[in-house]
């Protein structure tokens, strides 16, 4: 066995030759330093997000299209469809969508690229009055009446002033 | 050393995001597709044929509007372009994509492009009437309207 004890000893000598302690330390503290910054990506965020449902018991989880925080229903104003029998692209069974709508950008944090949102509503029924989600994103006051969301958009549609129900959340296109 | 320790801050800010917004500033603006479907697209609907009764269709206004002074005027000045968050320059660009891609025209379309100078020489005078300077317009031109 002395040839290994020999070929042991001859590699950690070289590695000793090669390498100080203070550069051990220095590999060390990056490690441990990397570590620490690791709950700070996304990817760990949106994990952590994954397990904690809201104080309501509602889902907090941002892949979840029934929930609020749901990166595509950034701009939405109304009862998510998912929750009311139809998608966050589609609408339930008995409503009709609205062809007039509000068109918005949401940047979705999986790919990193901002997407052209439609946020076309359903109507023909009364108000669904699940998951209602307000988040507004671009939307402006109604002075600047073109880019406002707090319009009821049923009320364009094939029959004058039929009631709305839920709003979806449609990607239309690549915002570039 | 003060090279590394930048590049790791560089590093580190790209990991936790915090350069995220700053980058997005800078790519606010959108191809004239993109600002068509943020700024007209909600109303005319996707191929500007818009719906019955609530939003006449612009695929057969579109050109012959461009091909007049009152017309080109009529384009820039209606409150959904003029009061639109879009330079004039943008505008200019959104109004010649949308002759080009939304006319009804079955072969290439040609007509007079939109400036931003020109643009910004119509934007400030406040259109009152939309609906009658349309219907005058679609009468000098001579356009059948089909989507009413």
């Amino acid at each position: 066995m002395s040839w290994f004890d020999a070929l042991t000893e001859g590699s950690v000598r070289a590695i000793a030759r090669r390498t100080s302690r203070r550069s051990l330390l220095a590999s060390l503290g990056s490690m441990l330093m990397g570590a620490s910054v690791l709950p700070l990506l996304p990817i760990a965020r949106g994990a952590a997000a994954a397990e904690n449902p809201g104080p309501d018991g509602k889902s907090t989880n941002a892949n979840d299209p029934n929930a609020c925080e749901y990166w595509r229903h950034c701009g939405i104003d109304g009862f998510l469809c998912g929750c009311c029998g139809g998608s966050a692209s589609t609408c339930p069974p008995g409503t009709e969508m609205s062809a007039i709508t509000w068109v918005g950008t949401c940047h979705n944090p999986d790919d990193g690229r901002m997407y052209v949102v439609s946020y076309n509503d359903c109507c023909g029924k009364s108000a669904c009055g699940r998951c209602l989600c307000n988040r507004n994103e671009r939307d402006t006051p109604l002075y600047i009446p073109f880019q406002s969301n707090d319009y009821d958009w049923c009320s364009a549609s094939s029959e004058a002033n039929i009631a709305y129900h839920c709003s979806t959340s449609r990607i239309v296109g690549l915002a570039k | 050393m003060a090279k590394r320790r930048i590049s790791v801050l560089i590093l580190y800010a790209a990991l936790t995001g915090i350069g995220g917004p700053w980058l997005c500033a800078m790519a606010a603006a959108f191809e004239p597709s993109v600002n068509y479907m943020l700024q007209c697209m909600g109303c005319h609907t996707p191929d500007g044929s818009g719906a019955a009764g609530r939003v006449p269709s612009i695929r057969s206004t579109l050109l012959p509007f461009s091909a007049v002074a009152a017309g080109r005027q009529f384009l820039v000045q209606v409150p959904g372009a003029s009061q639109s968050t879009l330079s004039d320059a943008e505008l200019a660009d959104l109004l010649n994509w949308m002759i080009e891609s939304l006319s009804n025209e079955p072969r290439a379309v040609v007509f007079k492009r939109f400036t931003g100078a020109e643009v910004a020489s119509y934007r400030g005078k406040p259109l009152v009437e939309v609906g009658a300077t349309r219907e005058r317009l679609l009468n000098a031109t001579g356009i059948e309207e089909t989507n009413k």
